[in-house]
């Protein structure tokens, strides 16, 4: 399972972007971004350029625009963002598979994408695809829900925190990718290298 | 008169095929280049749905490459008003004025190729409704300066009346030039303004700057050569005498001679003769090499930036 970085809740532009910054260095796999219609993927590129390799997760509202143009913004921003790029739509059936399509660099209704995004395809997940959890203060309380969603063979993560982003990539990314996470030698790194 | 650079198109054609990916970290790296050199601001340009990558999308490139800088200005030139939901554009562009204030310009056109209409469900024939009522949205939701991209005396008029900037194709005479100049100022003292100082006209220019007579020619060349680009697109615009469609020739020798290819200080004085606030240097063609494309960015910035300020 991979976890991702809610960003969406942080109004601030220069905080977004210091904790993107550090989910990019400590590991985190995504970030989650999002703004009002047609900020999405401006946001987004900021934060791409900002980074060189955590995956930048776009949650877009797909009933304000065309398909054809958000797809166009998204296969920019995987241009700019080098492959970082994966989305979150908003949106009606038949809208999410307009843009999926376009997306995979295939005809829709004879509309075709160029340029092309730099990705085979960019995954589009729907809202209910992703789950999402806010990082409760108890590490006991965190690991119960990363082994309870990891071993509900979810994909991705999004967590929510106030925390600092090294505490979550210290105690989550492991469990989250293994089975047998040895909780204690995060516990031991915490007394050798404090994070508060 | 500020002088900026474009049009950064972004794409790979058949002159001079490339990665995308290139493409788009070059902006980036181009926009530092402009940056460090002194040079006012950068601009992006769109179509959609064309061969070559055009880019489709300018809020997203124009943010990443103002992510990228520290105070240069990055503007749309143009973005195609008609083929966006203007509520999204006034949205992206407020967020980018308030992310990085006062380095972001909204430049809005109205386009002219019938597929890029249909690719978005629309027709051709509503495009100066959809413009009209794309502006009215802007004016009252944006505070972002946003100039219209005009290539007739009426679209002038209409972007003075509304107080709006202008931002003049680099294609035409400087007589034509000069008319669309005094149409716009017309047309906005006639809206009896509240405001005292007349809206902003900026000037795309095709130029160079040379050394030898070689140079000279081989720019001159990198200039018309540049121009297949809208052959392929279908662009005739009409009272300009500029015609790729029909005409190719003719139409790029109008281009050669509307070029100004020279020194620093040739350029300089031929800018002069413009009563415009802002140069944009079109340079962002698709033959020069990378090499060249960086030393003209650094001479506009160290030897054309400073003359300018002076007019």
């Amino acid at each position: 399972m991979r976890l991702l970085l809610d960003l969406r809740h942080i109004t601030d532009h220069v905080e977004r972007q210091h904790l993107a910054v550090q989910a990019d260095t400590y590991g985190i796999w995504g970030v989650v971004v999002t703004g009002p219609p047609g900020v999405e993927t401006v946001e987004a590129s900021a934060i791409a350029t900002a980074t060189d390799h955590v995956t930048i997760v776009v949650d877009i509202d797909g009933e304000a625009a065309h398909p054809t143009t958000i797809a166009e913004e998204v296969a920019v921003l995987d241009q700019l963002s080098q492959r970082r790029t994966m989305i979150i739509l908003r949106a009606g059936n038949e809208k999410r598979n307009t843009v999926t399509t376009l997306l995979k660099g295939l005809p829709s209704e004879g509309v075709i994408l160029s340029p092309p995004p730099a990705q085979a395809s960019v995954v589009v997940h729907a809202p209910e695809d992703v789950q999402q959890i806010e990082m409760p203060e108890e590490p006991e309380k965190l690991a119960e829900l990363i082994d309870q969603h990891r071993d509900a063979n979810e994909q991705f993560l999004v967590v929510a925190t106030h925390r600092s982003v090294k505490e979550l990539a210290r105690h989550a990314i492991g469990r989250a990718a293994s089975i047998d996470f040895p909780q204690m030698v995060a516990d031991m790194a915490d007394q050798i290298d404090p994070i508060n | 008169m500020d002088i900026g650079i474009g049009l950064w198109c972004l794409q790979s054609t058949a002159t001079n095929p490339r990665s995308f990916g290139r493409a788009y970290q070059e902006l980036i790296e181009d926009a530092r280049l402009a940056e460090r050199s002194g040079i006012h601001s950068l601009w992006l340009s769109e179509h959609h749905g064309y061969y070559d990558g055009y880019c489709p999308a300018l809020m997203p490139a124009a943010s990443a490459a103002l992510a990228g800088t520290e105070t240069l200005q990055v503007g749309t030139g143009v973005l195609l008003l008609p083929l966006h939901d203007p509520q999204r554009v006034a949205n992206a562009a407020n967020h980018l004025n308030q992310q990085f204030p006062e380095r972001f310009h909204l430049g809005v056109g109205m386009g002219y190729r019938p597929v890029e209409f249909e690719m978005k469900d629309r027709h051709m024939s509503q495009r100066l409704k959809l413009m009209t009522s794309g502006l009215d949205i802007l004016s009252t939701t944006t505070q972002t300066p946003t100039w219209v991209g005009i290539s007739s005396e009426q679209a002038a008029e209409r972007a003075g009346r509304r107080g709006l900037g202008l931002f003049i194709s680099g294609a035409f005479s400087k007589e034509v030039v000069n008319k669309l100049i005094a149409a716009h100022r017309v047309a906005w003292e006639k809206s009896e303004p509240s405001d005292t100082t007349p809206p902003p006209v900026g000037l795309l220019r095709n130029l160079w700057i040379v050394d030898t007579a070689e140079e000279q020619r081989q720019a001159l060349n990198w200039v018309r050569s540049s121009y297949l680009v809208y052959a392929g697109l279908g662009w005739g615009a009409d009272n300009t005498g500029v015609d790729f469609v029909t005409e190719i020739e003719t139409s790029m020798n109008e281009v050669e001679k509307s070029a100004t290819v020279g020194s620093a200080q040739q350029i300089a004085e031929d800018l002069s003769g413009y009563d415009v606030d802002l140069v944009v240097c079109r340079i962002g063609y698709d033959q020069p090499p990378r090499s060249a494309l960086s030393d003209v960015i650094e001479r506009i910035g160290s030897e054309l930036a400073p003359l300018a300020r002076e007019f």
